[in-house]
């Protein structure tokens, strides 16, 4: 346990991205649904992953694992050196804290600004007693700023966030990740509510957060194209379990018919 | 209607449809049961109308009194305005009962919508608690809470506050913890992925969304206690009700018409201020 918190305090020091790893995890819902079956893998440091499946594959699990927003059931999972299932409450916060997400349906508090949206990325590294007041320090709202900077959207720092359209919402989702200044970024489908180029320019972005920060990225997405596109690794999820992984550039139609158990149709692909 | 023995073409099923007139499934079940509550609210109507086993009420009274009534409309229509100035300033203090009731429950109440609301607090021991006590709480009108203010802590305008804390935090918390509930939860779970204490995601993501809706409770909730301010002097918590019971006493009803005339005027402004801001809030 000692060598254990020593571990987490040196990984957390150091602003390297993180690394995933997972043995035999297994997640089993109280409504008895099994959604992930004794997964096992490795995600690197600074790897670009796509995670491909059907709907109900258990890849949404999968990816709200890793954070613990869905408690495991058995198994070990270490990312980035927390062990998750042990950690709680303090250390739980503390790492998701360093650990960004992003939503399908962007999950912004849609009648504040853009700008107090991606504050909530700070509050993991905030103490309560400052967001109560709503008193933002100079420091935090610097970093709020420059994650707007980087995907673009800066000038709509104090406009209404439902007042921007879906690509921009989402936009200011990534700024909201960026701005946790994260060693490991979760995308749960993030272009599914998107039009074709706006999911372009979404996924450009993930992938910059890859090249430019070196941060890892794990993208859940059901679409073949955008999986073969912006990913450098593709795992595939089946009912629970780990059909593929291993390079996109050897993911062929075949794999990816393996993967959702039928031919690809028109659906799959976001480029007709 | 009924599965055909072999099972025919596409196309010819397609034409026999066409030709045969349609039969529709058969109905839901259950339609007599509105002729039930029907029958339910006749017979719970008269009963409690017979003189044996219901209140006993009848309309003679006001055949016999008639009169008596009359005279007190009379009354009623001939206001007497040199009376006027003697109410403005009970009525000021009903208004100012209104606005302190009003501020302190909302500084009690929004706290606690947001610990009643699942949505906002995970844990159903303090959320049952919560929600337990202000049930018992909003069970209680606030003429009786004002009733026993009055003997415990003396006649006046402290007691009236007391009485409409208690009535508007129970409703307050009431409406505006269901208006969380019916939030989305998407932009809660952003704030907790992030790594957020349950207070911090209340108040950077929970809040700024229910806000419209609790200003709306608290503008209701003002509307509510300048109504209820009235009548909480009639057992002595202040304000002009201590002067509508004085003056009923001595059965002055010109005077009377005019404290009525005078609270309508004052419920109206008050509508139109605050649906005036309820327009603005979206």
């Amino acid at each position: 346990m000692t060598q254990h918190t020593a571990e987490v305090g040196a990984v957390a020091s150091a602003s390297a991205p993180w690394a995933i790893r997972m043995r035999d995890v297994s997640v089993r819902y109280p409504n008895g649904v099994v959604a992930l079956k004794s997964i096992s893998m490795d995600i690197e440091p600074g790897e670009m992953v796509s995670v491909v499946g059907l709907s109900g594959s258990g890849k949404s699990s999968l990816i709200r694992t890793i954070n613990g927003l869905v408690p495991i059931t058995s198994g070990q999972l270490t990312v980035g050196g927390h062990r998750l299932g042990e950690a709680k409450g303090r250390e739980l916060r503390r790492l998701r804290g360093e650990v960004g997400m992003i939503f399908q349906g962007f999950n912004l508090a849609g009648r504040t600004s853009v700008l107090n949206n991606v504050l909530v990325g700070r509050l993991a590294h905030t103490p309560t007693w400052r967001t109560l007041l709503g008193l933002h320090t100079t420091a935090d709202r610097q970093i709020a700023f420059d994650a707007l900077e980087r995907v673009g959207i800066l000038a709509k720092a104090w406009d209404r966030a439902s007042s921007l359209s879906g690509g921009q919402q989402q936009r200011v989702a990534i700024a909201r990740a960026l701005s946790q200044e994260p060693h490991l970024v979760l995308a749960d489908e993030p272009v599914a509510s998107l039009d074709p180029p706006t999911a372009h320019a979404v996924m450009r972005d993930l992938r910059r957060i890859n090249t430019e920060l070196g941060i890892t990225v794990l993208t859940n997405l059901h679409l073949v194209d955008l999986a073969r596109e912006y990913g450098t690794r593709l795992i595939g999820l089946r009912a629970g379990e780990v059909v593929y992984d291993g390079s996109v550039d050897d993911a062929s139609d075949a794999v990816f018919e393996e993967i959702y158990g039928r031919s690809i149709r028109a659906e799959d692909v976001l480029d007709r | 209607m009924t599965a055909p023995a072999s099972v025919p073409a596409p196309a010819a099923t397609a034409k026999a449809a066409a030709s045969a007139a349609a039969t529709p499934p058969p109905r839901p079940a259950g339609r007599w049961k509105p002729w039930l509550a029907f029958g339910v609210i006749a017979v719970i109507t008269a009963v409690t109308l017979s003189p044996q086993l219901g209140i006993a009420f009848s309309l003679d009274a006001i055949a016999r009194n008639w009169q008596n009534g009359a005279a007190k409309i009379v009354q009623l229509l001939q206001p007497d305005w040199s009376f006027f100035p003697r109410t403005i300033p009970p009525m000021l203090e009903t208004l100012e009962m209104a606005v302190i009731a009003t501020a302190v429950s909302t500084l009690i109440a929004l706290p606690l919508s947001l610990w009643a609301a699942r949505l906002t607090n995970p844990h159903w021991v303090g959320r049952g608690i919560v929600r337990v006590i202000l049930n018992i709480v909003r069970a209680v009108p606030e003429l009786l809470y004002a009733a026993i203010l009055v003997a415990m802590v003396g006649v006046g305008a402290l007691p009236g506050i007391l009485a409409l804390v208690l009535f508007n935090v129970g409703i307050i918390v009431k409406l505006v913890s269901e208006a969380i509930e019916s939030n989305d939860a998407g932009p809660l779970e952003a704030a907790r992925a992030a790594g957020g204490t349950q207070a911090q995601i209340n108040r950077a993501v929970a809040l700024p969304d229910v806000w419209p809706s609790f200003v709306n409770q608290v503008l209701y909730v003002l509307e509510l206690n300048v109504r209820s301010g009235t009548v909480l002097g009639l057992v002595g918590a202040g304000g002009i009700g201590l002067l509508i019971d004085a003056v009923r006493t001595y059965f002055r009803y010109d005077q009377l018409s005019v404290i009525i005339l005078e609270v309508l005027v004052v419920v109206i402004l008050l509508e139109l201020v605050s649906s005036a801001i309820r327009k603005r809030l979206v």
